[in-house]
């Protein structure tokens, strides 16, 4: 073996070595969640644990149900972050339209904001979001938590339709526009389609923060029928026995079908995050 | 005619609307009442009794935990930021290479990114308890360590744990912006530099660090901002304590408004961490352009 080869082979094996340990640890905390899942309460605090189940519990993932408002906590997250993913796309669109296809004054300063806008994330704003909230009698209310979602995703949501329709010659729809479409027409019928990988990207991601959002559930949301999931688990988190179990079976159906959410859109979310950036 | 023209400048402006406005009412009113009632005094009940004379700041500069706080804020933001960004750079870099199984090891990686905050607490809170945390349980099996440890012995510990767990989470959002970064240099320089008989670290420092300046400007001034603000990590670690030694700015105000009922030195708080933010993200953009404009 020449040398050349043999340094080409230690660097193989040094990148597989270097991806074992990173997939191991990114892996472990879900490993943790599905195998706790599983086990039986008893066997949670026995002596000698093991580090699989004894006996796997497949009954856990049907209990929870049962043993807890369950279906209410994720029917509120679903109405809470599919209220806010249509309110923010349904804003966003037009804005996101009007900054890269429209010249107009202050157009670089509404840029400037809605950047700014993401320097105040909601729990620096508690405080006054509570008080507002009392004001408009939104609190303890999918509505509230819904507008507030939205807004707090306004600026990720323009930022990356900004991106794809800057990414999409107008040419399109100067010709939509000679054939008597009106702006509105030619948005909908002829950007919008051709934008779709970016539409698709931006409502997946505000869907997920939306879902994921805890702070603002947290603190605005007492009732318990209200509470979205990310609240909602804390019922297995008693002050005298916590139903490890339970919370992580419940978990592990919040946090599956985000996962695969997500992994649709990984790609073009990076790549539209930092071309907004760039293009700015 | 005129009426025409003036209805076609304001169009612009009737698009923005329904996004401003949205924006304006749940992020602008927010503003704005905080650093009104980081002015006021404001009773138990929640009655604003009007100006007070900056008494709210005067308070929260006299508390000890407040400069404990801050400093745990800024240890917080540097070790996250600082080494997520060098893990997910490194991540990156190998995930850039031809290797089989790529696609699924940046399936995995992307994981971390998706799962809600207080999920990945909560877990990370059960794997290292001392007594049942399935962490001792593994090490114990593996014959890596024979007693169980106590993880968190010390307030400096479970911030210690706190920083791991956000380390943990910011890293995909750096490996994703790195990678499209990566993927969007021409191979072309490369080619160029190897003809040129250009070492790894030369390629590094030549040509892959500069053109990935502005993915990283963006991936970093963005994390500075989440990971300075973050809140759920804490919150369900250690919500602050023992003895608040814990607190970041975010976790303090919160306790200070919503458990000791002092909304008014929690906007006093929420200001000065506006105030620190600010002040470091334009030092960063300001000095990521200079260096650019000092490159052309």
């Amino acid at each position: 073996m020449t040398s050349r080869k043999r340094k080409k082979l230690i660097q193989k094996i040094c990148l597989y070595l270097f991806v074992l340990v990173v997939c191991v640890i990114i892996l472990y905390p879900y490993f943790v969640m599905f195998t706790t899942a599983a086990k039986d309460r008893d066997e949670m605090y026995a002596l000698n644990m093991t580090i699989l189940p004894l006996e796997w519990k497949w009954s856990n993932f049907i209990e929870i149900w049962s043993a807890a408002p369950v279906f209410r906590y994720f029917l509120n997250s679903i109405i809470i972050a599919g209220g806010a993913t249509l309110l923010a796309i349904l804003c966003g669109i037009p804005a996101a339209y009007a900054m890269s296809r429209m010249q107009f004054k202050g157009k670089s300063i509404f840029l400037g904001l809605v950047i700014m806008s993401q320097m105040f994330a909601p729990v620096v704003l508690l405080v006054g979001i509570y008080k507002l909230m009392t004001t408009l009698k939104l609190v303890n209310s999918l509505l509230g938590l819904i507008l507030l979602n939205a807004a707090f995703n306004q600026a990720f949501a323009i930022w990356l339709l900004r991106g794809t329709f800057l990414s999409i010659s107008p040419e399109m729809e100067q010709a939509a526009k000679i054939d008597g479409c009106g702006r509105i027409g030619s948005l909908v019928r002829v950007l919008l389609p051709m934008a779709a990988p970016g539409v698709v990207t931006t409502l997946i991601f505000v869907f997920i923060n939306s879902w994921n959002e805890y702070t603002m559930a947290l603190t605005l949301m007492s009732t318990d029928t209200l509470k979205p999931i990310t609240v909602g688990i804390n019922v297995f988190y008693g002050f005298n026995m916590i139903q490890w179990q339970y919370l992580f079976a419940t978990s592990l159906f919040a946090t599956v079908p985000v996962i695969i959410l997500f992994l649709c859109i990984e790609k073009h979310l990076a790549a539209g995050l930092t071309a907004g950036g760039v293009k700015g | 005619m005129k009426k025409h023209s003036l209805l076609k400048k304001a169009e612009p402006y009737v698009w923005l609307l329904p996004s401003m406005l949205l924006m304006a009412v749940m992020i602008l009113v927010p503003i704005v009442t905080v650093f009104q009632l980081s002015m006021s005094q404001i009773t138990r009940a929640g009655v604003i009794k009007g100006y007070n004379d900056f008494e709210n700041f005067k308070a929260v500069f006299r508390s000890p935990t407040f400069w404990h706080t801050l400093k745990n804020t800024l240890v917080w933001t540097v070790t996250v930021v600082g080494f997520s960004t060098l893990i997910g750079f490194v991540i990156a870099m190998v995930l850039n290479q031809e290797f089989v199984g790529r696609k699924i090891v940046r399936a995995i990686v992307v994981f971390p990114w998706a799962t809600s905050l207080i999920i990945q607490s909560v877990i990370w809170k059960y794997s290292i308890n001392a007594d049942y945390g399935s962490l001792n349980v593994i090490l114990q099996k593996l014959g890596v360590i024979e007693k169980y440890i106590n993880w968190t012995p010390t307030a400096q510990a479970h911030f210690a744990w706190e920083c791991w767990i956000g380390i943990f989470v910011t890293v995909p959002f750096v490996t994703f912006c790195v990678l499209s970064g990566l993927q969007s240099i021409d191979t072309a320089y490369y080619e160029a530099a190897d003809i040129d008989g250009a070492s790894f670290w030369q390629k590094l420092g030549r040509i892959t660090l500069p053109l990935l300046k502005p993915s990283l400007t963006v991936s970093t001034v963005l994390n500075i901002i989440y990971v300075f603000n973050s809140f759920p990590i804490i919150w369900t670690m250690t919500k602050g304590d023992p003895a608040d030694r814990t607190h970041t700015l975010a976790t303090y105000l919160y306790k200070l408004s919503f458990y000791n009922g002092k909304s008014g030195q929690a906007a006093a708080v929420s200001v000065i961490g506006f105030v620190i933010l600010c002040i470091c993200s334009s030092i960063y953009m300001i000095l990521s352009l200079r260096a650019e404009k000092e490159e052309q």
